[in-house]
């Protein structure tokens, strides 16, 4: 059943097509002549530009050769920007500076704390700071559990670490003042076992104030990716197959209803923040991600349709690999998507959100994490990411203070706008020595666990066996040795230590009275409500008995019921989640 | 090393991650390290309420409780189980925390103030931690006759824990032993006795209401260290529950597939008067293990065996030199989604047919909620402890065997 045998030997195939065709280009001289063509067009097709300087620039670089071998192997390896297989960037411009200004930068930052309007108001104050409107949300832990605000024992962690969304009135709030059906419009959500619900409520939301019209309209990311939380962030409500059930049922919705939606972002995040190794992480992301594409065909979705919907999101920490990561991944992605799934050259493109290491950031002296995210964030851009959320230097200790989230913000406008690296010419590294190197051996050791898993019968199989868990805790308690011992060094920590002492930070945290508000808010909504929403959750109890699309059903739902009647209702229908060790 | 049998008891922990919180990775590492260092981890899991994390301490009677909390609201928190512990019989339990860097000095104080014990800061050297553990935490259980219910029920164990040499009577001889049905489960590690248990008590809690359940889970101590990461609580998902008690124990160098204690702990539970149902789960068992004493090798433990196996168990001769597969009085074939288990349940059940004592095999998948096979073997595990059928409202339903 499981497909990544044949992905792992789609990708040999692939590299020794590649080595085929470079020794005939070396034989063959149609071939090369054909190669060298092709290469004078590509030259050509280049425009030019002028650094502030004066020093006149391409903006595409290309190795300097005019060796047929040479072009072969780095039209097929690697693939131009923006072609198959995609190493060196999904698209041909990125980030370059652009005459019309038109362009969107890559930065999306992730916010959330209090109740709706205090989100609400640091979204305004973040946007005022970008050119187009790219808005990513954090929500609390009640939220993440599919918990109300007024569940026993929640009230201490209530808009904590994020913003509490009980309803569609909380929804309706956290995004006020802000034109969602801009083309430039962009909002990513954080959320998981109850993304189903929150998506419904922002749909419900935006129908309200922007008419039922502007489905079509609504950009953004809903995280959703439950194979992850299973394996290693642990926000799981309902057993597995009813959460891929319901992730798979919004996904089918969202395909013709939302058309510029990325219904899931399959995450490595969490993994490699739970301890994996770079190598795995983008092994179990990519090896999750196939998975859903082999569940959604199961159930007669078009790989076509639904591919160009899927989106992808890894870390970025110091490790060596991270230099290559995002590469290696939308390469192996497109190989696999293309060569065992049979999708078009839209559903094979791998589309990357990155977010620097928040496991790589220390309390201690923590003004070096200005440089360590600084540094991550070059690394990310050198894989060329799409997006981009680059961490505040307080957040060991804090939901991000407004100083340090300005600071995180502004080192993304210094690298990408301010300094000249990226901004002039497109693949300023691509096909560097040790990048071709590190690319080699990091998709070698992919492929390798891809193999292992298949062994195991697959991603689900495997996880079933907690083969994942397992890894990654074994990955993070090696890390956790390395730090101890010292032999990973951490400037502040284990090296170089200032015992400078612990500065005072303000603190952003949920005063108890904004609490108990958002408590009053739910139980007036409950109130208003209670007549409409016994019915409701029948209707809803009524499409998950029947085997009908839950999400259909969910967005009229959400009009009378809040977060924690819809969870409580499924619960009691599909059962809990039974966490393993 | 080998002074382990002179040694004192293991330290007790209870670890846990508080409610809405899914970081674990800290306290997996913390709790691989505690283990190394001798110590007996009772791990609760992440997304824990208060209530669940007091509950546990009560029953596993731990010296400490030990909680990470990284994404907030931890004053609060914090200070809730500090007051539901006292509530609850486990004043004396103190509880300490760590927490990446969200919990701050400036908290610690007023932590401090209310009750918890200490924080650990993000950095603090895990060297450090544990010998602060080892040092602070180490009181030896002894007897305290203001402990009541599942709290006096709990340091009874620890007491036959620490000093398991007498054994107690025989339950049968006891006054109100009737009440009790005690099973013991036993069967190779992976079968999923673990989750079929859980299943067993989520048809318990429903088919009785008023009745209440008490679960021993053994589990092998680490032979090098003598620590041991008790984590059978984590998939126990309908044990948080007043009405059951849970209790692990390490099996610390016994080789029966039992805590030396079980026989004594048995015992209490059965002399407790309060239990319907007793399940006492052994460790993963071999081909020649006997747990319970089915065959005779002194008193039966247990009124009734039920052995559980997985599908994978190697074939059909396997079956032949598994002693457990005789004696049980009911065997279950779980996992019985997997894609063996159609000719492991034809096997299975021509083995017990050998036997000719009319055996069924009950086939059955816990990992599946509502699995009607897992219905099915609750129906004839009640029937065989004698329970009635619920007529609701009724407040035993457990009734007497013997009239």
């Amino acid at each position: 059943m499981s497909q990544l045998g044949r992905i792992a030997d789609a990708v040999d195939a692939y590299n020794a097509h590649v080595t085929a065709e470079v020794a005939r280009a070396r034989t063959d001289t149609r071939f090369a002549a054909e190669l060298r063509e092709r290469w004078a067009q590509i030259h050509e097709s280049i425009d030019w530009t002028v650094s502030p300087t004066g020093t006149p620039l391409p903006r595409l670089a290309l190795p300097q050769t005019d060796d047929p071998g040479v072009i072969a192997s780095y039209l097929l390896g690697q693939g131009l920007p923006g072609e198959f297989p995609y190493a060196n960037a999904a698209y041909r411009e990125m980030y370059l500076d652009r005459d019309s200004g038109a362009g969107e930068e890559p930065m999306r930052l992730f916010a959330g704390l209090g109740l709706a309007e205090d989100t609400n108001k640091r979204f305004h104050y973040l946007s005022s700071h970008q050119k187009s409107l790219r808005l990513s949300t954090a929500f609390d832990g009640p939220t993440l559990y599919g918990l109300d605000s007024d569940h026993p024992g929640v009230l201490g962690k209530v808009g904590e670490g994020g913003v509490a969304i009980d309803t569609v009135e909380d929804m309706a709030r956290l995004f006020a003042g802000f034109d969602l059906t801009r083309k430039d419009a962009s909002v990513s959500m954080t959320m998981n076992a109850p993304a189903p619900v929150i998506l419904a409520m922002f749909i419900a939301a935006a129908k309200r104030r922007f008419g039922p019209g502007c489905l079509a309209q609504l950009r953004g990311t809903i995280q959703a990716d439950m194979l992850k939380e299973v394996q290693a962030q642990n926000e799981v409500i309902f057993p597995i197959e009813a959460s891929l059930r319901f992730l798979c049922d919004m996904i089918e919705w969202c395909v013709p209803n939302l058309p510029r939606w990325y219904p899931v972002s399959i995450s490595g995040y969490h993994i490699a923040e739970a301890g994996a190794t770079p190598v795995q992480q983008a092994a179990f992301t990519l090896a999750n991600g196939f998975t859903y594409v082999e569940l959604l065909k199961q159930r007669g979705a078009d790989v076509n349709q639904f591919g160009p919907r899927l989106s992808f999101f890894l870390d970025c920490g110091l490790d060596v690999e991270y230099l290559v990561l995002g590469r290696v991944a939308r390469r192996l992605w497109a190989i696999g998507m293309r060569d065992v799934f049979g999708a078009s050259s839209k559903a094979q493109l791998l589309k990357l959100h990155t977010q620097t290491s928040g496991r790589s950031l220390i309390a201690a002296e923590f003004q070096n994490n200005l440089t360590r995210t600084a540094v991550e964030l070059m690394l990310a851009y050198l894989n060329y990411t799409n997006s981009c959320h680059s961490n505040s230097a307080d957040e060991p200790f804090t939901t991000p203070t407004e100083k340090y989230a300005t600071l995180a913000s502004h080192g993304q406008s210094i690298i990408l706008e301010e300094s000249g690296v990226f901004k002039h010419m497109m693949n300023m590294f691509g096909g560097a020595p040790g990048l071709l190197v590190l690319e080699q051996q990091v998709e070698k050791a992919i492929l390798d666990v891809f193999r292992e898993m298949d062994t195991l019968g697959g991603v689900l199989a495997a996880q079933e066996q907690r083969y994942q868990r397992s890894k990654i805790q074994e990955a993070g308690h090696a890390y956790e040795e390395q730090v101890y011992g010292g032999a990973r060094p951490i400037i502040g920590l284990n090296r170089y230590k200032t015992d400078e002492p612990m500065p005072h930070v303000p603190l952003a945290r949920t005063p108890p009275r904004r609490q108990r508000l958002q408590v009053e808010r739910l139980r007036a909504f409950k109130r208003r409500h209670a007549k409409q929403a016994p019915a409701a959750l029948q209707r809803l109890e009524n499409v998950v008995r029947g085997g009908g699309n839950v999400f259909a059903e969910l967005v009229s739902t959400v009009e009378v019921c809040s977060l924690g009647q819809i969870t409580a209702c499924l619960t009691g229908i599909v059962g809990k989640f039974r966490p393993m060790v | 090393m080998s002074a382990r049998s002179h040694a004192p008891a293991p330290v007790r922990i209870l670890t846990a991650v508080p409610l809405c919180d899914g970081h674990d990775s800290a306290v997996t590492t913390i709790n691989l390290e505690l283990a190394s260092h001798g110590i007996e981890v009772i791990y609760l899991g992440y997304h824990q309420p208060v209530s669940a994390i007091v509950r546990a301490a009560v029953q596993e009677d731990v010296n400490v409780v030990g909680l990470s909390s990284y994404n907030g609201g931890h004053i609060v928190f914090f200070r809730e189980v500090v007051a539901q512990l006292r509530q609850r019989g486990g004043g004396d339990i103190p509880v300490f925390g760590g927490g990446g860097g969200t919990i701050t000095p400036a908290d610690e104080r007023v932590m401090k103030r209310q009750g918890t014990d200490r924080i650990f800061f993000a950095g603090t050297p895990l060297a450090e931690i544990m010998a602060t553990i080892k040092r602070d935490y180490a009181r030896p259980g002894r007897p305290n006759a203001r402990f009541t219910g599942d709290r006096a029920l709990a340091r009874a164990i620890t007491l036959a824990e620490s000093n398991p040499s007498p054994l107690k009577p025989p339950a049968s001889h006891l006054k109100r032993a009737s009440r009790a049905f005690v099973l013991g489960v036993a069967g190779p590690g992976g079968a999923g006795k673990s989750t079929l248990i859980d299943e067993l008590v989520s048809r318990f809690l429903r088919r009785c209401p008023g009745g209440r359940i008490a679960i021993l889970a053994n589990d092998p101590s680490h032979p090098d260290s003598g620590g041991a990461i008790l984590g059978d609580r984590v998939s126990a998902i309908y044990a948080q529950d007043d009405r059951v008690f849970f209790r692990s124990l390490a099996t610390r160098g016994s080789l029966t597939g039992l805590s030396a204690a079980a026989p004594a702990a048995i015992g209490i539970l059965r002399e407790a008067g309060e239990f319907d149902l007793v399940l006492v789960e052994s460790v993963g068992v071999g081909q020649e293990s006997d747990p319970f004493r089915t065959f005779g090798r002194g008193p039966p433990l247990v009124d009734a065996t039920l052995f559980v196996l997985p599908p994978h168990y190697g074939g059909r001769i396997q079956l032949q030199k598994i002693a457990l597969l005789a004696g049980a009085d009911f065997v279950a074939l779980n996992k019985c989604d997997h894609p063996m288990a159609h000719t492991a349940r034809a096997e299975i059940q021509a083995r017990l047919d050998q036997d000719g004592k009319g055996r069924r095999l009950y086939p059955t998948t816990a990992a599946r909620h509502f699995d009607p096979g897992v219905d099915a073997l609750f129906d004839a595990l009640a029937q065989r402890g004698g329970l009635a059928p619920s007529t609701g409202g009724d407040k035993a339903c457990w009734m007497e065997v013997t009239a």
